[in-house]
């Protein structure tokens, strides 16, 4: 069983927020806000009602209760492809907990939901151990004896693309940053130690530079707005604007962002090639070797830029030859 | 080697069949926007992947992971994580997660040259080493020790982050919390950490401390 979250911030108003229940195999359930405040950035409650798309299939009753949606989303723990026996095990008690009314503002109903909803994360991450271990009794002593994983992946730090589910890659395979717009500047030492540590360390085969459609980074960065903190940081992404000014500049509306978006993973994947240690790395064993790839949410897909990664390095060694 | 490549192109091929299958909305409702409630800062070690071994699904964790997930105040990556996590998706929760077994942690047991980039970067973990010199030298062995560091690192991350302006002020505004974690890969479990000036020494939190 499990359920889906409508981002209810990005909704336009007057339309309802939806959340859809999965039980088993069995046709979802729609559960709709039927309060306007439901649609507010910050939502407090909504009355929700199960709409059974069919009954005979449901082992829920038919009710109403009051939830917020947050709290929907934060016991939603599921991964998208996992097998029946992966199944959380939380749901099994969505029927008594949506029965429940949100507790009022600091009571002690909520100060136990508190401490149970924290809870809960442990409880399922000792449940997700115990079946690593029927699975695989080695996995984890396996594990703990070090790691040497093929690629690194140095991705955007939003939560819609944990790396390892979205390629299908369990603990112990990739190598990970992430950070604000997948950037890779040559001063930050943050992102450099990652680099340093995986080449020459960790001897990675691949190293991906995956961006992603819809960017807040990116999109931030082109406000004419003053962000404080995050000014130095998103600079990085105007200097991409500015070095492909020309091209951007042709094209309208958002696409204008998803192709920054591309041109920016390819300004990154070049940065990579500029470090002395995958200079260094690809003269000596031929490897790692460089990509450039962004995520969409449309259909899940990645698309690879299909960088060249040797002329890549050619041209940049012209300049930023680093292996002699 | 390109071996290694197609698995994970076509890793991606099943993530996408498989999740549109379950609901043919997942991707549209995620082209719509995030809103996690969780910013994790962990480890860059692929042993320890936060939306995996927390049974999470995308959407659920925003993500920063470096080598041995320190802090470092004067680091702008990690600040601009937190300050666009903090600020504008307005988590409502911030956790470091550190890890046993951590070759960062490993590493800053002793002064071996790893070359001037990760020398610099793992210096504020040695120092840690040299300011409890006299507790790790009364642990068993070295595993005990790098636990014990990656400890002491992820308390020094969570000391920086609460220094972090935009989080004092989200922690008095709207009751952000900052928690320190520590994963255990050969059990595969998550240990909440003893923060004992935060908690009175009880180690869990519990809503009546925030």
């Amino acid at each position: 069983m499990r359920l889906s979250v409508r981002d209810p911030h990005a909704r336009s108003a007057g339309s309802r927020a939806a959340v859809r229940l999965f039980i088993g195999r069995g046709t979802p359930v729609t559960l709709r806000a039927s309060q306007p405040s439901f649609l507010s950035p910050h939502p407090p409650t909504a009355l929700l009602h199960i709409v059974p798309r069919t009954s005979t299939l449901l082992s829920l009753p038919a009710f109403s209760a009051t939830l917020t949606s947050r709290r929907l989303a934060a016991q939603s723990q599921h991964r998208p492809f996992s097998s029946s026996t992966h199944r959380p095990w939380i749901w099994e008690n969505i029927a008594e907990m949506a029965a429940e009314p949100t507790p009022e503002p600091n009571s002690q109903a909520l100060r136990k939901y508190l401490q149970q909803s924290h809870d809960k994360i442990f409880e399922s991450n000792k449940k997700w151990a115990e079946e690593q271990k029927v699975k695989n009794p080695e996995f984890f002593e396996k594990l703990s004896k070090g790691q040497e994983p093929d690629y690194l992946w140095i991705g955007c730090s939003d939560s819609r693309i944990p790396a390892e589910a979205i390629t299908g890659l369990g603990p112990g395979e990739m190598f990970i940053h992430r950070n604000i717009a997948n950037l890779v500047c040559n001063t930050d030492l943050n992102v450099m130690s990652v680099v340093n540590y995986a080449v020459r360390h960790l001897h990675v085969k691949h190293i991906v530079v995956c961006g992603h459609y819809g960017c807040g980074g990116v999109k931030a960065a082109m406000t004419p707005q003053d962000l404080g903190l995050l000014n130095p940081w998103l600079r990085n992404i105007r200097d991409v604007y500015r070095l492909h000014e020309q091209e951007l500049d042709a094209i309208e509306g958002d696409k204008k962002y998803d192709r920054l978006v591309e041109l920016n993973v390819l300004e990154q994947c070049r940065n990579v090639v500029k470090t002395a240690a995958v200079q260094g790395s690809y003269k000596k064993n031929g490897f790692p070797i460089v990509h450039g790839w962004v995520f969409g949410f449309q259909d899940g897909r990645l698309k690879d830029l299909e960088i060249n990664f040797e002329k890549m390095l050619e041209d940049v060694q012209k300049i930023y030859n680093l292996t002699e | 080697m390109s071996d290694a490549l197609d698995r994970i192109v076509a890793g991606n091929r099943v993530y996408a069949q498989r999740t549109s299958e379950h609901d043919p909305n997942t991707f549209v409702e995620m082209g719509r926007g995030q809103a996690p409630e969780i910013l994790w800062i962990g480890c860059a070690d692929s042993r320890v992947p936060e939306t995996t071994i927390c049974h999470c699904k995308p959407g659920d964790i925003f993500v920063h992971r470096n080598i041995a997930n320190c802090v470092h105040a004067d680091d702008l990556n990690v600040a601009a994580v937190v300050e666009y996590a903090v600020a504008h998706l307005k988590v409502k929760k911030v956790v470091i997660c550190g890890h046993t077994k951590c070759g960062g942690a490993n590493a800053s047991l002793a002064d071996a040259d790893l070359g001037v980039t990760l020398n610099t970067w793992l210096h504020p973990v040695r120092e840690l080493r040299r300011k409890h010199k006299a507790e790790l030298e009364q642990l068993a062995d070295d595993d005990a020790r790098a636990t014990r560091v990656a400890e002491l690192n992820v308390q020094q991350g969570i000391e920086v982050v609460k220094q972090h302006p935009t989080v004092r002020q989200a922690v008095r505004d709207r009751g952000l919390t900052v928690h320190g974690l520590i994963y255990d890969i050969p059990a595969g479990q998550l240990r909440l950490l003893d923060d004992t000036r935060a908690t009175g020494g009880s180690g869990l939190w519990t809503p009546a401390n925030h």
